[in-house]
């Protein structure tokens, strides 16, 4: 809310600020091994490990490829069992395992084949997420040991979805939703969706579930409590034309929520990712590095998820 | 009990010292408004004696008895001579007339070496007259933005009105106005202060050797005086300008006994916005606006016997509205502020200032979109008091003592949220109350011809009382607890000793070195999540886990006048500590101290800054203006900021350079030009990026360890004055004679930037285009808010 203010403030003074491009000294940078996990309820532990890049470096597809790395020795355990995770790449994928890896990298199943970007799996059941087990992850690399725990929360379901319109715009809602928190623990949650509804191609809209700009958040202010809440629509803000029914869903769209509880750590992870990406560029913001559950120096998250999915059909 | 039989026997030795003596007091006033002068100057050439008038206008000068020609002066002012018979004492309430023709040899004289002969190290005063032909941002007369041209004052940033006096934080400056405090300075997110130019006197900044009259802040005190109404005749004074208009009324509550000033200001954006934006846009109840009203009165009761009563208010509204939406935002904040004093002169010698204050800064934001409700109010409220005495022994000693008193109501956070029928549980409304005081002893003595020390002692209390909920974190093994704390308890008391002192050394040539120590406790603290000073930042007491900032400065300077006095020069070089600051922890967010303690947010470290400034200003003649160069470095030092390394501190700047000149062409026209240098401001950038789940991630380096490209800028201004005085014939002579004109006006004709310089205001990185596409690209953006901006007020008086 503070800095939907100050954007407010910055926009009045668009008459009379500019912006320019400039080239100044940034001090060297620290390369660092970035970890990127993640394990779902029913679904294989996925990890991929790439590192760090200089603020100034090349952004092109090559550097992006190039950046993960091989050759990780990577264990996951949940106490009882521990698994070796394979190393696979995306022109070779395990059977099964397509739309699991295109949700990860936003890339469409049909294009996985084109890149040749390499992680790590399982495909042993056994180490599948479970709902309530805690999910250790160690990995080896270049000499250095990094160790993480996630946990896959029990559920929470929303209780009720609808879609409601908003103000005078007949034919444009929020996706609304009724929760109905456990009390007396610490909940958070995170929103993601697709529109499922196909284009003028036949194709879905949205391939992946995409997250809203501000997806996660907990029950510090709501414990045990039920009340309605809503969420936009994440896609159209980077169109050409911002309009009053940008972040709206209009009339008949199809929309798959998927709502996923997580832990303390991983919740401060998101938090943060996503208060970094929508202060990028405001100067009341304080530069914020995201804070990682990996000890031993690396970026990321090892981030467990227990989704639920329900289905949203946009009328009134 | 100890401390009072030492000021007893302190006060009788000094009256025995000086029984063959006489006294010379009573007030100086301007003569055509009955107002007191501030800092006049009273001389008596044969002794070579002298003193100036206090901020209540009042002076005391005891002498051997005699017979002596006395000289009253002051800037702008006629000097008055006057043979006193001084065999007994002697009061004298003066009234001396302005220097209309402005003969500058007058002017050389009066305060003539005021700054090499007084052991005010690091202080410099400001006459709003002076103030009023520089430049001016939107045509806004701005106090503040002209203390930030002073050597030693950096600003925060472009238009911005957070000053930082050598290394120390925006909360670290007292703010006073007539003797309350003045929380948040500040109109319009920083761009305009609050001191309605109309309604205010003139300014004293004090950067070092801060006197024990004077404490609670560890950097610099910003005196603000508001004027008194004419105490003879109805006046009226205004202008209109580019974004604001102001009307002063003033007048006789009853003549040459007491006056009322009223002065308000309000800006019209609102109406811009609200002409701009058509009634059918979604947007149309979205406005901003902030207006002030000063009023002060004041009344002679007897001739021992002053009050003064004064009053500000003011207002910022923020509103943000989208139809289509549902949704609307309001923020309003603003200062209140009052100050009763009372003047009392016991006895030639002796002069008492009792004064009691309320200053409340008060900040609310309020959101509702379909069924939810949210608001947010923080603020603080302070009711204080203050007695203080001024006493002159004789000639050599000038004698201060008192005390301070300050209930503190601090409110960091208090929200609530709703949506449909649930209220949301966002904890209670967290309240912080403090009792602060200190008593002080000074004395400014004459060791002898050459050698001047002004020693002092400040002794402060702190007590942190309840009710009071402290919040404690658990861990994975211990739930997350509390501990409430019963109204009146004591839940911490801090106290400490502030040694003062400063010296000044006269040397042959006009020229003088001083040098000056001050240690000061600082018991209040402002929490800032961003890089500007903001209404948001969330003013905080010493807690049981915030400690009272402490630190101390010292200085030495060496001062010079040349051509006749016509030109001051000095050379003051600095060191100054500071221990107990805060930060918010990395991460922290707006909202993270709602149901938590802010304190549970911040970590706490050191600084210090060291520097040299220089300074040659010419203070008369058609020509007048100054020079200001200050090389400084400060830096901040946190065990859990920067892998507990140095940093520099995000206002550390090596140069500072200011040039401000006016030009009085004559009477009709007068230029100004300001000219400033300052190296870039520090900010932290990111140095690496990454992915995580299809977003790039940036991860910030060392603390503010990436400096913006120097900022520079030049504003000219033209004032053209109309005729100030007409012919007229008079009746009884036939001859023609100048009367002033009933309505007299000025034209002030600014230009912002004029070479049109695009300074940073801040710098991002910024990234676009898709990576899997091979459009993707990470930039530095460099935001600028001024171009070149020109502006006119009209100004008006009858």
């Amino acid at each position: 809310m503070k800095q939907l203010v100050y954007l407010l403030f910055l926009l009045s003074l668009t008459t009379l600020s500019c912006t320019k491009e400039v080239e100044i000294d940034i001090p060297e940078y620290n390369e660092d091994i970035v970890i990127d996990g993640r394990i779902e309820t029913n679904e294989p532990p996925f990890i991929l490990i790439s590192k760090s890049q200089n603020i100034y470096s090349p952004t092109d597809i090559n550097t992006f490829i190039n950046g993960f790395v091989s050759g990780a020795n990577i264990t996951v355990s949940d106490g009882t069992t521990t698994v070796v995770l394979e190393e696979f790449c995306s022109n070779n994928l395990p059977p099964g395992t397509e739309s699991i890896v295109s949700n990860l990298l936003g890339v469409s199943e049909d294009e996985l084949a084109n890149f040749n970007i390499c992680g790590y799996t399982s495909l042993d059941p056994s180490i599948f997420g479970q709902v309530g087990k805690t999910y250790s992850l160690k990995v080896e690399l270049e000499d250095k040991t990094f160790t993480a725990q996630t946990q896959i929360k029990a559920p929470t379901p929303l209780t009720n979805l609808y879609w409601k319109v908003d103000g005078n715009l007949l034919d444009y809602g929020y996706a609304w939703a009724t929760i109905s928190d456990p009390p007396g623990q610490f909940d958070a949650y995170k929103w993601e969706v697709k529109r499922i509804n196909l284009d003028s191609n036949g194709l879905t809209l949205d391939p992946n579930f995409i997250a809203p700009f501000s997806p996660v958040f907990n029950d510090d202010f709501f414990d045990g409590l039920t009340f309605d809440f809503f969420y936009d629509n994440p896609q159209g803000y980077e169109d050409d034309i911002i309009d009053e029914t940008t972040g709206l869903y209009p009339k008949g769209d199809t929309l798959v929520i998927k709502f996923s509880k997580i832990d303390r750590d991983v919740y401060e992870f998101m938090e943060k990712k996503y208060v970094q990406i929508a202060t990028s560029g405001n100067p009341f913001a304080t530069p914020t590095n995201i804070p990682s559950n990996i000890i031993g120096g690396a970026l990321g998250v090892w981030a467990g998820y227990s989704p639920t999915y329900d289905t949203l059909y946009c009328y009134p | 009990m100890k401390t009072t039989i030492t000021l007893i026997t302190f006060l009788f030795v000094f009256q025995i010292l000086s029984q063959e003596n006489s006294t010379l007091s009573g007030y100086l006033k301007d003569i055509s408004s009955g107002e007191i002068i501030i800092g006049g100057k009273i001389y008596i050439p044969k002794l070579k004696k002298g003193t100036v008038t206090n901020t209540y206008g009042f002076y005391s000068l005891t002498v051997p008895r005699g017979n002596y020609l006395v000289e009253f002066r002051s800037f702008g002012m006629k000097t008055t001579k006057k043979n006193i018979n001084l065999t007994t004492d002697v009061r004298l309430d003066l009234e001396i007339e302005k220097n209309l023709q402005n003969i500058e040899e007058v002017i050389v004289n009066a305060n003539a070496e005021d700054n090499i002969k007084s052991t005010k190290l690091g202080q410099l005063k400001l006459d709003i007259n002076e103030i009023k032909t520089l430049p001016a941002f939107m045509g806004e007369v701005d106090v503040i933005k002209t203390i930030q041209l002073l050597p030693g004052v950096s600003s925060a940033s472009e238009g911005g009105q957070g000053f930082y006096v050598r290394g120390g934080g925006p909360d670290q400056n007292l703010v006073l106005l007539d003797e309350a405090v003045v929380y948040n300075a500040a109109h319009l997110f920083g761009f305009f202060s609050v001191f309605n130019a109309d309604a205010v006197k003139n300014v004293n900044l004090i950067k070092g050797g801060m006197p024990a009259n004077f404490g609670g802040r560890m950097s610099a005190v910003l005196e603000v005086n508001t004027n008194d109404g004419n105490k003879k005749k109805i006046g009226v004074k205004g202008g209109i300008g580019a974004i604001s208009s102001r009307i002063t009324i003033e007048g006789p509550l009853k003549k040459n006994k007491g006056s009322f000033i009223v002065s308000g200001r309000r800006t019209y954006l609102d109406l811009i916005m609200k002409a701009a934006i058509p009634d059918s846009s979604p947007f149309s109840g979205s406005s901003y606006y902030f207006y002030d009203l000063n009023l002060k009165l004041d009344y002679e009761v007897t001739k021992k016997d002053k009050i003064f009563f004064t009053s500000y208010y003011g207002k910022d509204d923020f509103s943000f509205g989208n139809i289509n939406d549902n949704f609307q935002v309001d923020m309003p904040w603003g200062n209140g502020i009052a100050s009763l004093r009372w003047n009392h002169i016991f006895s030639s010698k002796l002069f008492m200032n009792l004064n009691t204050t309320l200053s409340d800064y008060n900040f609310s934001f309020g959101s509702s979109q379909d069924e939810f409700r949210f608001s947010l109010n923080s603020g603080i409220r302070d009711y204080g008091a203050k007695i203080g005495f001024t006493y002159f022994p004789n000639a050599r000693h000038k004698v201060k003592f008192g005390a301070d008193y300050i209930y503190h109501t601090f409110t960091p956070v208090s929200v609530s949220a709703e949506s449909g029928n649930t209220t949301f549980d966002t904890g209670l409304a967290q309240k912080l109350f403090s009792h602060e005081s200190a008593i002080y002893f000074l004395d400014e003595f004459d060791i002898n011809e050459n050698i001047r020390l002004n020693g002092g002692l400040r002794y402060s209390t702190f007590q942190h009382v309840g009710p009071f909920t402290r919040y404690i974190k658990g861990d994975i093994s211990t739930p997350d607890s509390t501990i409430d704390y019963g109204k009146r308890e004591i839940i911490k008391f801090y106290h400490g000793l502030e040694p003062r002192i400063s010296l000044r050394w006269l040397l042959p040539g006009k020229s003088s070195i001083k040098a000056g120590y001050s240690y000061n406790y600082q018991y209040v603290h402002l929490t800032s999540l961003s890089a500007v000073s903001l209404p948001t930042d969330i003013w905080y007491p010493t807690t049981d886990k915030a400690k009272p900032q402490r630190g101390w400065q010292a200085s030495i300077g060496y001062f010079k006048n040349f051509l006749e006095n016509r030109i001051e020069a000095s050379i003051e070089l600095y060191y100054k500590t500071m221990q107990n600051l805060i930060e918010y922890k990395e991460g922290a967010l707006p909202g993270d101290n709602i149901q938590d303690n802010t304190d549970n947010l911040l970590v706490f470290g050191n600084g210090w800054s060291y520097g040299s400034e220089f300074f040659i200003k010419k203070r008369v003649g058609k020509f007048t203006g100054w020079f200001g160069y200050t090389w400084s470095k400060t830096e901040r030092k946190f065990e859990d900021l920067n892998n507990g390394e140095p940093f520099p501190a995000k206002y550390d700047r090596r140069h500072d350079l200011s040039i401000v000149t006016s030009y009085k062409i004559n009477n009709r026209w007068t230029i100004s030009g300001s000219f400033i240098y300052a190296t870039g401001n520090t900010l932290t950038l990111p140095t690496s990026w990454y992915v995580q789940n299809q977003s790039l991630l940036f991860n910030y380096g060392q603390r503010n360890s990436t400096r913006m490209a120097p900022y520079h800028r030049l504003d000219i201004s033209a004032t053209w004055y109309g005729k100030e005085y007409k012919d007229k014939i008079d009746i009884e002579t036939g001859k023609i004679i100048k009367v002033k004109k009933k309505l007299r006006t000025n034209v002030a004709i600014s230009i912002y930037n004029i070479y049109n310089r695009a300074n940073p205001y801040f710098l991002y990185v910024d990234n676009d285009g898709d990576f899997l596409a091979g459009d993707f690209e990470i930039t530095v953006k460099q935001v600028t808010l001024f171009p070149i901006l020109p502006s006119v007020t009209w100004n008006f008086e009858f």
